[in-house]
């Protein structure tokens, strides 16, 4: 939904679990993004907690983890969500005179609203949620009840462990050729796939450094060089405004996804068509590696059409320096406004190779692996 | 007489406030526990008449003196969620509990405890408002020490420590690096528990008497040396050992900022866990928010008041245009003027040229001409005789003033009392 567009706007509000306060001072160009203010949404959220009847209490603390940023990262958020959803499968019970393909569809798409609400979905939980509904149509109508839980549990159950774990598993295995002895591999932010590759090959045995590349105002990449470090990997770490001069000492680049479009655009954390450009730049091998129910039939040209707006105090200041406030406090002036953008997209010109769990593929070759294995899987 | 979960707040039993905010927020289960047999059968006669349809509560009888924990201890097999919330029967407050919950089960935590400022007017029992002795009275104290972000509850002390030196745990201040101590919070006795943690705990501590006093800190001190089991396994592990589950486990823990408890847990070089530890986690009321407990005779009148004043939508009454509740019923004579934040309960009868300013007055009240009520609390069936000058004081049901009897901060208690002369500061009768 287009958020410039008042009517759809205010209808969509008058269905809202909870009331988020619209953000008063927005970007012209990004106005079609939903912004709130971020003070009261958890507050709010948490008052609400016992009194909503209709949303289960497990969708319910997902939705205030993502809204607190206590799980972040799109395997992450893709699970938490599918452990929820087993939970509500589980408690549910069709009520009388329904069906329970029909009651349980609404529902998911009730508890799935919330969860926007909370925080947008990323692609990878679209797609998870696409397939659960559709695993949910096509159950057979001789099933009982019992049974019919039981399937779209074991379902969900299979759709992680074959689409997330095994597919990260095999992704390792094969990231772990293209590191070689004396190697300096280059990372930005904190990708879990990034991560088990890293400590995969140090596994092995390959001598390798790493540098991870960090940018405000999360500072994801400070929690992947602690892990790194404390498994004896050698690493450096800076900040993304010194990633040219980082880069000559580079030899590869590995970075993460939260999907990769059909043309071959690699939608990702911010920051990350910086880092991609840069190496491109340098003639360093740039390596995408993400897994296959990631990808998306979309195709996207800028980071502009669809993206997802942060905070703007979190960008106003800087945690722990109560000394460095001169934006603090002036995010209502008029002729000021924050953009804080959390997503971008990466060029399939500046991607080299993008590790799948269906192998190691070109950019160009992702709307066939659309095409061909999404019915697949679908079919499973 | 009555028991202390009846008295009238507003004309409204104490307990009613903490039924109305469950009821509010759809907690439709409820078990109220209740020490002395008489006690429990009158609190069980209220709720029944007044919640019959709305609610549905158990009122368990325990024994005299067995402490909060006692009282849990008792009614244990009815538990059966996941988690529990504890209230007192006597917090007035709007704090929705379903923040306590939110936050209880965002942090997976084993005990979640609600704070809230100190009442403004202080806790001392003593000292009517203009009294210039400011010793604090240790029984009523709290220390309260929380991590920086203000969500895991670090060290908590209640007065009877306090005469001594505070101990705080070591190990707690070298995990989180920085703790916050504070005296200006207060426990509001509004607490979460996981409910197999709080059944393990009162049955391996015998001794544990009291929630706030024994189970409370006690888990707060242990939290990073866990001696509790969650759900039957030590935390942190999966119950199968499956690979695959591990991984989505890692995943989910990779993801989150880790609390401290999670980096303290991790052995050198950040390998498996090897400590167990739990999280207590703590919810601040927000300023906005009203939040008092009825546990001395000053916050009774402090909660009377505000009720009617400030914290009128608590009240749930109408307000008239001079912002007091007069019921219809009641009687004034001529030339009686009655305030703002006042209230006038069914029934009542005012003589001639009376006064009434910040007070509350229960039901069928006879009260005499020429009488000044100012800021205090008559209960029902009150007689107060001509002339009377009251001021600070609360009277108890059935009580009978005779003529020009002049009241200054003074309790009148027990039913059938006949005062005659004038009493002034402090005096119980």
């Amino acid at each position: 939904m287009q958020f410039d567009d008042q009517g759809r706007v205010n209808k969509s509000k008058k269905r809202a679990v909870f009331n988020q306060p619209e953000a008063k001072n927005r970007v012209e160009l990004f106005r079609h993004l939903p912004q709130y203010e971020h003070g009261s949404q958890l507050t709010d959220l948490e008052s609400k907690f016992l009194e909503l009847d209709s949303m289960h209490p497990a969708v319910y603390k997902v939705g205030v983890q993502y809204l607190a940023g206590d799980v972040t990262g799109g395997n992450a958020r893709c699970i938490a969500m599918l452990r929820a959803f087993q939970e509500v499968i589980n408690d549910y019970s069709t009520p009388p005179g329904k069906t329970l393909v029909r009651d349980l569809t609404a529902k998911i798409s009730s508890y799935v609203s919330f969860l926007i609400e909370c925080r947008p979905l990323s692609m990878s939980m679209g797609n998870a949620i696409r397939f659960q509904k559709s695993r949910i149509a096509k159950l057979p109508l001789t099933l009982s009840e019992t049974e019919a839980k039981a399937a779209l549990c074991n379902d969900i159950d299979r759709f992680i462990n074959e689409k997330i774990i095994l597919a990260d598993k095999v992704i390792v295995r094969h990231a772990a050729t293209k590191v070689r002895d004396g190697d300096v591999l280059l990372t930005y932010g904190s990708s879990c796939v990034v991560e088990m590759i890293l400590l995969y090959a140090h596994e092995l045995g390959k001598q390798f450094r790493v540098v991870v590349v960090d940018s405000r105002p999360k500072h994801e990449g400070q929690a992947l060089l602690r892990r790194l470090l404390a498994k004896g990997l050698s690493c450096t770490y800076t900040h993304i405004n010194a990633v040219s001069y980082i880069m000559h000492e580079v030899t590869r680049v590995f970075l993460g996804a939260s999907s990769v479009l059909s043309n071959g655009t690699t939608y990702s954390r911010v920051g990350t068509a910086c880092v991609a450009m840069v190496a491109h730049a340098f003639r360093v091998p740039v390596l995408i590696c993400c897994e296959a129910y990631k990808f998306h039939e979309r195709v996207q040209l800028d980071s502009i059409c669809s993206n997802e707006l942060g905070d703007s105090n979190d960008i106003a200041r800087v945690p722990g320096r109560p000394d460095v406030n001169s934006m603090d406090n002036r995010t209502n002036e008029k002729n000021l406004q924050f953009l804080n953008l959390m997503y971008d997209a990466t060029p399939s010109e500046y991607v080299s190779m993008i590790i799948t769990d269906y192998g190691m593929i070109p950019p160009t070759s992702v709307p066939v692996i659309v095409r061909e294995y999404r019915r697949e899987y679908l079919l499973i | 007489e009555v028991p202390k979960a009846l008295l009238p707040v507003a004309n409204r039993p104490v307990l009613s406030y903490v039924l109305e905010q469950l009821e509010l927020s759809n907690i439709k289960d409820l078990i109220v526990v209740v020490e002395g047999a008489d006690a429990a059968l009158r609190v069980g006669g209220w709720i029944s008449a007044a919640y019959v349809d709305r609610l549905h509560v158990e009122v368990a009888t325990v024994p005299e003196d067995v402490g909060t924990a006692g009282a849990l201890r008792a009614i244990a097999h009815h538990l059966t969620a996941k988690d529990v919330l504890v209230v007192s029967g006597d917090l007035v407050s709007d704090v929705p509990p379903g923040a306590v919950t939110a936050a209880h089960r965002r942090h997976d935590a084993v005990v979640t405890a609600m704070i809230c400022s100190v009442p403004v007017s202080g806790l001392s029992e003593a000292g009517s408002s203009g009294a210039k002795d400011k010793t604090k009275k240790p029984g009523r104290y709290n220390i309260i020490g929380m991590d920086p972000t203000k969500q895991f509850l670090l060290h908590i002390a209640t007065g009877a420590e306090l005469e001594k030196d505070t101990r705080i745990r070591k190990s707690i201040l070298r995990a989180v690096g920085q703790m916050d101590i504070r005296a200006d919070l207060m426990d509001a006795h509004m607490y979460a528990f996981n409910r197999s943690v709080l059944q393990e705990v009162l049955d391996q501590k015998d001794k544990f008497q009291s929630l706030k006093q024994d189970v409370l800190p006690y888990l707060v001190r242990s939290q990073l040396k866990s001696e509790i089991l969650i759900n039957g396994a030590p935390q942190g592990q999966q119950a199968k050992e499956n690979g695959n589950d591990k991984v989505s486990y890692r995943i989910l823990a990779n993801a989150s900022t880790p609390s401290f408890h999670e980096l303290y847990a991790l052995g050198p070089n950040g390998s498996a866990p090897v400590r167990r530890t739990h999280k207590c986690c703590v919810y601040i009321a927000s300023n906005s928010k009203y939040c008092v407990r009825l546990n001395s005779i000053q916050a009774f009148m402090d909660i009377n008041r505000d009720v009617i004043g400030e914290a009128n939508h608590l009240s749930g009454y109408n307000f008239s245009a001079q912002n007091n509740i007069i019921h219809p019923s009641a009687e004034l004579g001529s030339k009686t003027t009655v305030g703002p934040h006042c209230m006038l309960g069914e029934g009542s009868q005012m003589g001639d040229k009376c006064s009434v300013k910040r007070s509350v007055i229960g039901r069928h009240c006879r009260i005499g001409s020429n009488v000044k009520v100012v800021n205090s609390v008559v209960m029902n069936h009150v007689t107060i005789g001509d002339g009377c000058s009251i001021q600070g004081s609360v009277i108890c049901s059935n009580a009978q003033l005779q003529e020009r009897v002049a009241l200054k901060d003074c309790q009148v208690l027990s039913l059938s009392t006949s005062v005659f002369l004038s009493l002034s500061s402090n005096e119980y009768l």
